[in-house]
């Protein structure tokens, strides 16, 4: 039983930066129906850059200020750079352009940073603290605890702020959010900077967990989306769900199955709920009929 | 059909032009990501569907091909005919199973596939030899003789390259390929005017996978082993690379594709070995650069965006195009579309 717990623990904590890469391609699809396929490389960054301002000899909390601020300029970047100079492009061509950014920023990294995994120790030490029955390292509560937080505060935005409610406006309805004065480009350049400063924090606070390297950015990314996807894409409250219950399945398999088998056990299962329910668990609108 | 012939006369040619064994087998492997990219580019350009899970096709046809080489002591070309039904047979219950989603679900689901399969070739032990891979694969015979590596497997490998060019621009050119086209273009109008858009599609599907799978069976026979890091996504995002880059929509800018990208990793390779900065990865930065370059400023990709500038100088006054002269693009004999 103690075991169970134990993995179900586990799960909770992958799945939740699983929800929090999740939530970033949600934020980013709703507004400016774009996949923003490099939001694994930004918790990618967000991990490399920390242990790179910590060598650095900045404090902590300096370290994950500034390193989120940077990813944060990065998502503007990428907005301003490429997505909105791709115009009214297809699906197709907005797929590759992601893609293209995503393996740049990959191939960047490595250049940095070499092909080595890189270590940031723990937040708060590795005594572990008893959570009710199962003992659980401080940063896991680490992990936990931010990706509460980082959805608490998207969602007092969303909903209790005037730029909230008109980000809010323009995913629902772009052209009359425009009759009504808002800017749809500064909504659609706000949402990547959003999804920057998501992908960052949880690469800040896994990277103790996770080893970063210049790769890892691609599976979370996958994760990310296929959880986004299994909550239905455009459902904040879907992702976050989607994140967690992936992490969960992922933990169980690795820890009941084969641990070498865990991601093909996650995709089989997210491909199985895609087939039941195409529009995901708490699918928005219907995902369109006649694919392959 | 002309550029096809003198595209074989470079190739034909080309074992006299080099005499480095190294550039010889950089162009053998061409010719077999120029299989997969012909097949893939048809799925994109014409079909309007994005795999990124091919390089799991040409997984399924190099280990199809080489498990029943090495453990059933199969003849390769029993191998290579498996290797291609295998990786079809796959597509077709994919594509089967997918046939609700469409966009972006689509690419989620080929790039889960890819992964989930990359995932099994390195778990299956028992099967793939696992991480460690596959020893002794035997080389093709043909009258008796073993097709070695070098020449021979060269033009081997390219003589199924070009049946696969031949092939793609036929369907291209012909009543599935003007359907697809129609389907890129407007899957409502298409639908309207009565064509039947999930059948095409599942057939673009299922010819790339099988075109993947002779590929990966010829790269089985190529060398001694086979390891399934080959075949992970990094490999699938060069195939999408080679399509993007040469044009979607042209078989022969798949050709181009295959070829450009080819050259830019020996680039990369050389300069290499005289700039320490310099690893593999930074084909990474290249490609990720192309991919964006391409979408931003050439979205049709390179070989149709320089036809049409080619046609332009050389534009003929109206009288002759009417008088129906045979020349009109003598350079590429193509129509408008492929």
């Amino acid at each position: 039983m103690e075991e169970f717990f134990q993995f179900l623990w586990t799960g909770v904590t992958i799945g939740s930066t699983y929800a929090v890469v999740a939530l970033g391609f949600v934020t980013i699809y709703s507004v400016s129906r774009v996949v923003n396929l490099a939001q694994g490389e930004f918790v990618m960054l967000g991990g490399m850059l920390l242990y790179t301002l910590l060598e650095a000899g900045l404090p902590l909390w300096a370290a994950a200020v500034s390193t989120v601020l940077l990813v944060a300029l990065l998502g503007f970047l990428i907005e301003w750079g490429l997505v909105r100079r791709a115009g009214n492009a297809d699906e197709l061509s907005l797929i590759i352009l992601t893609i293209g950014a995503s393996i740049f920023l990959r191939g960047v990294a490595s250049m940095i940073w070499g092909k080595d995994a890189v270590k940031v120790s723990s937040f708060t030490g590795d005594d572990p603290l008893m959570l009710g029955p199962v003992p659980v390292t401080p940063q896991t509560l680490w992990i936990v605890g931010t990706v509460l937080v980082l959805v608490i505060l998207l969602y007092l935005f969303l909903e209790k702020t005037l730029t909230g409610k008109a980000f809010q406006a323009v995913a629902s309805n772009r052209t009359a959010a425009r009759l009504m004065g808002i800017r749809p480009l500064r909504m659609s350049a706000l949402s990547f900077v959003i999804s920057g400063v998501l992908g960052a924090a949880a690469g800040i606070v896994i990277s103790p967990v996770l080893y970063p390297a210049y790769d890892v950015g691609t599976l979370l990314g996958v994760k990310g989306f296929s959880a986004a996807i299994l909550g239905g894409l455009g459902n904040p409250a879907g992702a976050v769900t989607g994140g967690v219950l992936m992490g969960v399945m992922e933990s169980f398999g690795a820890g009941y199955v084969d641990s070498g088998m865990k991601d093909a056990i996650v995709f089989a299962i997210v491909l199985i709920a895609l087939l039941i329910r195409p529009q995901g668990l708490f699918g928005e609108k219907s995902v369109g009929k006649g694919g392959l | 059909m002309r550029a096809l012939g003198l595209f074989t006369l470079v190739v034909l040619l080309f074992p006299w032009l080099t005499d480095s064994s190294y550039l010889l087998t950089v162009a053998t492997f061409t010719g077999i990501y120029a299989i997969v990219a012909v097949g893939l580019g048809l799925l994109m350009g014409y079909a309007g569907q994005i795999s990124l899970g091919q390089a799991a096709f040409f997984g399924i046809g190099a280990y199809t091909s080489a498990v029943l080489s090495v453990k059933a002591g199969f003849s390769p070309w029993l191998g290579m005919v498996a290797g291609m039904i295998l990786p079809g047979l796959v597509a077709f219950l994919l594509g089967r199973t997918l046939s609700r989603l469409r966009g972006y679900y689509l690419a989620m689901a080929t790039l889960a596939f890819g992964i989930g399969i990359h995932v099994l070739l390195n778990e299956w032990t028992s099967l793939t030899g696992g991480a460690s891979g596959l020893y002794g694969i035997m080389k093709p015979e043909l009258l008796g003789l073993k097709i070695k590596t070098g020449i021979p497997y060269y033009y081997f490998v390219w003589f199924f390259a070009l049946l696969a060019v031949f092939m793609t621009l036929n369907i291209a050119r012909h009543r599935i390929g003007r359907a697809l086209s129609s389907i890129h273009g407007s899957e409502a109008a298409s639908a309207a005017m009565g064509v039947a858009i999930g059948k095409h599609k599942m057939q673009a599907f299922v010819f790339s996978a099988m075109l993947a799978g002779l590929a990966g069976a010829l790269f089985a026979h190529m060398g001694y082993s086979l390891s399934p890091e080959t075949f992970g996504l990094s490999t699938s995002i060069l195939f999408v690379t080679m399509v993007v880059l040469g044009g979607m929509r042209s078989v022969w800018g798949a050709v181009v594709g295959a070829i450009l990208i080819s050259s830019i990793r020996v680039g990369v390779k050389f300069l290499g070995e005289e700039i320490p900065g310099i690893t593999s990865e930074f084909e990474l930065v290249l490609f990720g650069l192309i991919l964006m370059l391409v979408v931003l400023f050439l979205p049709r990709g390179l070989v149709p965006e320089l036809k049409e500038r080619f046609q332009n100088r050389w534009r003929k006054p109206k009288a002759a195009l009417a008088a129906g002269s045979e020349k009109e693009g003598s350079a590429c004999d193509i129509r408008s579309s492929v």
